[in-house]
């Protein structure tokens, strides 16, 4: 029996992934073990190997497929066998070897749509019919039905229970799909808050269809960006955010900063960055507020033993949120190294999925742009991220006998998820930062 | 009821009306097969082959056989649903016949008919109809045409007892009488309606005098003797064709079966039932005159009963070896 | 192009038809000499004389199953009935006889006849003689069901009919006997099955036959100067049906309204309805269909309580205003 390679799940609410290159092509010999493509997760690429020696026969898919996971992609033939093989044993056990190999999926039956387990598990909790919510793909992801449940939270009618239908008549309905419009982001003018044509119409002007005159190059959404968009708009639309900025003034951060670089030099460790500090500092901050290191998940709420702070980072393709685990048990210099690899890995392309995974509070630094303070949508299924803005030097008071100095001061926004985290904890972490900030002797006690 | 003055005997009849002995055989052909079709459409009844239920006729076979020997064989005919008779004396293709009584898709309607819609246009059989009385007023626009037309033939509108009551009866006559078509009206009074005896429910009998409130000339005589309703029919066809206006023939006949298939026959004995049966039977009464006459022997006679057994099993095996109508097809035949 | 009557263009359509082909005559009561209760046939009776002008006693079922007998033998004839209520006394001969015989029959029989009858309110007839049915005769397949409302429609569509080997009902308005419109002098016919749009617009659109199709276009026609843009759609034969164009004008306006005298209950209006709601018109209704019909009562005799029985103009009016407001 020939051997199938398969489409490997690595991420546990991962549905598909990407084909990138394939290394062998068919007809090549190949060993157990070696490099047969790449393909694209969500997070990052991944390599799949051969599953065996032999011939690489039978590739069902082309660069640039979106392939969902467990799904055979190709087979290795041993001498002797041939594909032959694989039809008269599909045939008569599972689907022919031409139409994926679902494992293991639920069918929706609508359109031949199906949805990934985790799909429907939270479509039931979010009391959505799974048959309703659209996706781009061939599976119905947790994102997507998400993505939907968000879109009915809110409804203009009364009398009409949360996540149920909303009065629209066929043709507002039939335009607002076409103009890809969610129907409860309208307002209807009809009786019993009907929407009407012409809410959709009035909406449409003034949305998101572009004047068809203009030219464009066209950026296809797939894979990280795809992803990302998914990611963000959930977050956006389903996490309840609330945003507190508080400034720090970082002279003896600076201080510290320039001390311990100057060291670095004769130990032969790596450049310390402010963000590196900063990553340190917050670990500590978050061993005091566990309710910032945490998650919402369906049995309640996680507060996570461990501390991994994510450091978004920009790449030309989009963002990576690289993860330093247990920060809190890291030195200066260790997190700085740890971040230095990291980046450079990222730059690269050679992140690794395990240096993505797992992270429980990220950071975000727009501060080398000169932004001086801005507010960032949370990570899922983190609770809160913190925003760094740009060091300025201003005036500032500096003792209770209004003396007034030039500091370098920072603008830190919190945002948090107000399911978990009110406002005075939030705030209450901030302070506790901006402290170990201004007075990072604090670290040691 | 109308008799000769003196008791004629059968073999001057047959001389007096100048028939000869193939078609007095013919005849007796055809009572033969009438009465075997209606014993074999109850027998595949009994079976559970036919789906629907049906109005059978023996008993009645001399007026069907009288008629058809008496008029000529283009002439047109408006039937009933208790027309098996008919229709098999109008030399029905039995097969086809058969066929539409299973429902099938070789049958004379494509088995859209069954039993009480049989109809064949291309002899002029203008279809039985399901409904007491329907096809009477059909009668006076057949006249008309003919007469519009300038053709020869006549229509014979049959019905029976119980349609004389239906209104359509009275603004039919009334308009064949006014307008004098050519019509033969046969009343082919069985005693009964459903259940109900002709005698309850109608004011005045016979029914054939009502013909005379229209001006018509009429006649009532014993529809299970063969050659009195071959006479009479054949005399009136005659003047009708001459273009004297129609007639009314009642003949008094008897069926043995129930009304339809359920009809448990309470309402009258079976004593009066196996009276008719025997006594006052037309084929006996026929087959008895044929032999007593010499005309034909027993054997003969035998030979001809046999074929008529024979045909009515074939077409049964014809029958059955035809398919149904294809299901995708219902729609069609709705709109010419 | 001159001008005339619709009862002129009904007897324009007879007269010539029955000039060309021997084969079709008229049956009916009093269609000689009185020319036919609404004087449809006035002056046939000497041109064609008392053999094709067949005048009757009062006998409605067999008046109609005479001319099935005239059809079956290839007769082409065309029966009155003086007010089309009295087409409940045939409903034998008109539903189990001519409208079943080509189906029972397997095809082999054909019944060519066409039945004409007055119908409609607003003459003070009351009950009796006073009802639209055809909704009754268009649930009996094997009939056809034609309901003209302007003169040129009338005259080619009767020939159609006369032509057409199927048992046709032909449904006259009496109201609109007297009116007046431009007809053809050459011989044309009009087919079924072809809606005619008998005025054009974008805001709504509005399904109607008989007389209610010069009600909605007067409305339609005051409408106008405000900036509601009507369009009225005649189907002009209720059987066969021309959806094509009723769903492509609910699909252009959006919004529906189907104005007919017949009474609401059962009335063809929810056929419209269904139809539409079951077609991929559906995706483009802005607003629920809607429906103004005769009251389902009889229609009464007194004249203030007979206008109220059926939609008048300033129903037709008031409903279109509430539709294009979005009331409903």
């Amino acid at each position: 029996m020939p051997t199938p390679v398969i489409m490997p799940k690595v991420d546990m609410d991962q549905v598909e992934s990407t084909i990138i290159s394939w290394e062998k092509a068919e007809g090549d010999h190949v060993k157990f073990d070696e490099t047969l493509l790449t393909v694209e997760t969500d997070k990052v690429a991944i390599e799949v190997n051969s599953p065996g020696d032999g011939i690489l026969s039978g590739i069902l898919f082309n660069e640039g497929d979106v392939v969902p996971v467990a799904t055979i992609i190709a087979y290795i033939l041993k001498p002797g066998e041939s594909l032959s093989d694989v039809e008269n044993a599909s045939a008569s056990k599972h689907d022919k070897a031409t139409k994926p190999v679902q494992e293991p999926v639920s069918t929706v039956e609508e359109k031949g749509k199906q949805a990934s387990p985790i799909a429907v598990k939270v479509a039931k909790e979010l009391n959505v019919d799974i048959r309703d919510v659209p996706s781009s793909n061939r599976i119905v992801s947790r994102e997507d039905v998400e993505a939907y449940a968000a879109t009915l939270v809110e409804t203009s009618v009364p009398g009409f229970g949360p996540g149920s239908k909303i009065a629209a008549t066929p043709a507002a309905r039939r335009v607002s799909k076409e103009k890809n419009i969610a129907l409860e982001s309208l307002k209807g003018t009809g009786p019993f808050g009907r929407i009407q044509l012409k809410d959709v119409a009035q909406t449409a002007h003034s949305s998101t269809e572009p004047d068809a005159a203009l030219q464009a190059e066209i950026v296809q959404m797939t894979g990280k960006r795809a992803h990302i968009a998914r990611k963000m708009q959930s977050s956006f639309q389903t996490v309840p955010h609330i945003f507190e900025t508080i400034e720090a003034d970082m002279t003896r951060l600076e201080e510290l900063r320039v001390r311990i670089n100057e060291n670095s030099i004769s130990n032969g460790t790596s450049k310390v960055s402010l963000t590196a500090i900063l990553v340190r500092l917050v670990a500590w901050a978050l061993e005091r507020n566990k309710y910032l290191n945490a998650s919402l998940l369906d049995d309640g709420i996680h507060l996570w033993k461990e501390i991994n702070i994510g450091v978004a980072t920009t790449l030309d393709d989009g963002l990576i949120v690289p993860v330093i685990h247990n920060a809190n048990h890291l030195s200066y210099s260790e997190t700085a190294l740890r971040l230095n690899e990291l980046s450079q890995k990222a730059r690269q392309g050679k992140i690794e999925l395990s240096e993505v995974q797992r992270g429980t509070f990220t950071i975000s630094n727009l501060g080398m742009y000169g932004i001086t303070q801005f507010n960032a949508i949370i990570n899922p299924p983190e609770v809160a991220i913190l925003a760094v803005g740009a060091s300025v030097r201003k005036p500032v008071v500096i003792d209770q006998h209004d003396n007034i100095s030039v500091r370098p001061i920072v603008k830190f926004t919190l945002s948090a998820d107000h399911r978990v985290i009110d406002g005075v904890v939030a705030a209450k972490f901030l302070a506790d930062l901006v402290k170990v900030i201004e007075h990072p002797e604090i670290l040691y006690e | 009821m109308e008799k000769n003055n003196k008791e004629e005997l059968f073999i001057e009849k047959v001389e007096r009306l100048n028939l000869q002995k193939e078609e007095l055989l013919e005849m007796f052909r055809k009572l033969c097969t009438i009465r075997e079709f209606e014993l074999m459409a109850d027998k595949l009844y009994a079976l559970g082959k036919v789906h629907g239920t049906m109005h059978l006729s023996a008993g009645q076979e001399a007026v069907a056989v009288g008629i058809r020997h008496a008029t000529h064989i283009d002439d047109y005919l408006i039937n009933h649903h208790r027309g098996h008779g008919h229709f098999i004396s109008k030399n029905a293709d039995l097969n086809l016949m058969m066929a539409e009584f299973l429902g099938k898709e070789a049958g004379y309607c494509k088995g859209r008919g069954g039993s009480m819609h049989i109809a064949d246009f291309s002899s002029n059989n203008l279809g039985a109809n399901g409904i007491v009385g329907g096809g009477i007023p059909h009668s006076l626009g057949v006249g008309l045409a003919l007469q519009m037309q300038k053709r020869d033939q006549i229509c014979i509108s049959i019905f029976g007892d119980g349609a004389s009551n239906e209104g359509v009866f009275h603004e039919t006559l009334n308009m064949a009488g006014l307008w004098k078509l050519p019509i033969l009206f046969i009343c082919e009074n069985n005693q009964y309606g459903m259940s109900m005896d002709i005698k309850r429910v109608s004011a005045k009998l016979p029914i054939a005098q009502r013909a005379e409130a229209y001006d018509i000339p009429w006649h009532y005589i014993d529809g299970n003797d063969l050659l009195t309703v071959y006479e009479t029919v054949k005399n009136a066809a005659e003047n009708i064709r001459a273009g004297e206006g129609p007639t009314l023939i009642e003949t008094q006949t008897y069926r043995y079966f129930g009304h339809s298939k359920s009809d448990r026959n309470l309402y009258r004995s079976k004593d009066e039932i196996n009276e008719w049966r025997s006594v006052k039977d037309p084929i006996i009464r026929f087959k008895n005159n044929l032999l007593d006459n010499n005309i034909f022997s027993a054997q003969e006679l035998e030979v001809i009963e046999q074929e008529a057994l024979t045909v009515i099993e074939s077409a049964v095996d014809f029958a059955n070896a035809s398919p149904d109508p294809d299901a995708s097809t219902v729609k069609e035949y709705v709109y010419a | 192009m001159p001008e005339i009557t619709y009862a002129e263009a009904i007897r324009s359509a007879l007269w010539e038809e029955m000039k060309q082909d021997e084969r079709v005559f008229i049956i009916g009561e009093d269609i000689g000499v009185y020319g036919g209760a609404f004087g449809v046939t006035t002056g046939m009776l000497k041109e064609f004389g008392e053999k094709r002008i067949i005048e009757t006693p009062i006998s409605e079922p067999s008046i109609i199953g005479a001319a099935i007998g005239a059809a079956l033998l290839g007769m082409r004839p065309v029966a009155e009935i003086m007010f089309m209520d009295f087409i409940l006394l045939t409903l034998d001969q008109i539903g189990n006889q001519a409208a079943k015989m080509h189906y029972m029959f397997g095809g082999k029989a054909t019944v060519p006849l066409v039945i004409r009858m007055p119908s409609g309110s607003g003459t003070g007839a009351a009950a009796q003689h006073s009802q639209s049915l055809e909704t009754l005769l268009m649930h009996l397949p094997g009939l056809k069901v034609v309901t003209p409302s302007t003169p040129y429609d009338a005259k080619g569509l009767l020939k159609t009919a006369i032509h057409d080997p199927n048992p046709v009902c032909f449904v006259e308005h009496k109201l609109l006997y007297k009116m007046k419109g431009e007809v053809p002098e050459e011989d044309y016919q009009i087919p079924f099955g072809v809606a005619d749009v008998k005025r054009a617009g974008k805001d709504l659109t509005i399904v109607t036959n008989g007389v209610m199709v010069h009600k909605s276009l007067a409305v339609a026609n005051r409408l106008e100067a405000e900036g509601i843009d009507v369009e009225i759609i005649d189907p002009r034969t209720m059987v066969p049906l021309d959806t094509e164009t009723i769903i492509n004008s609910v699909m252009k306006t959006g919004k529906l309204l189907v104005v007919h005298e017949a009474c609401e209950t059962a009335g063809w209006a929810g056929e419209i309805m269904a139809i539409i709601s079951s077609s991929r018109a559906f995706d483009y209704l802005d607003a629920p269909m809607r429906r103004l019909t005769g009251k389902n009562i009889p229609i009464p005799y007194n004249r203030v309580l007979e206008a109220a029985a059926v939609p008048q103009e300033e129903d037709i009016e008031r409903e279109i205003r509430a539709i294009v407001r979005g009331d409903y």
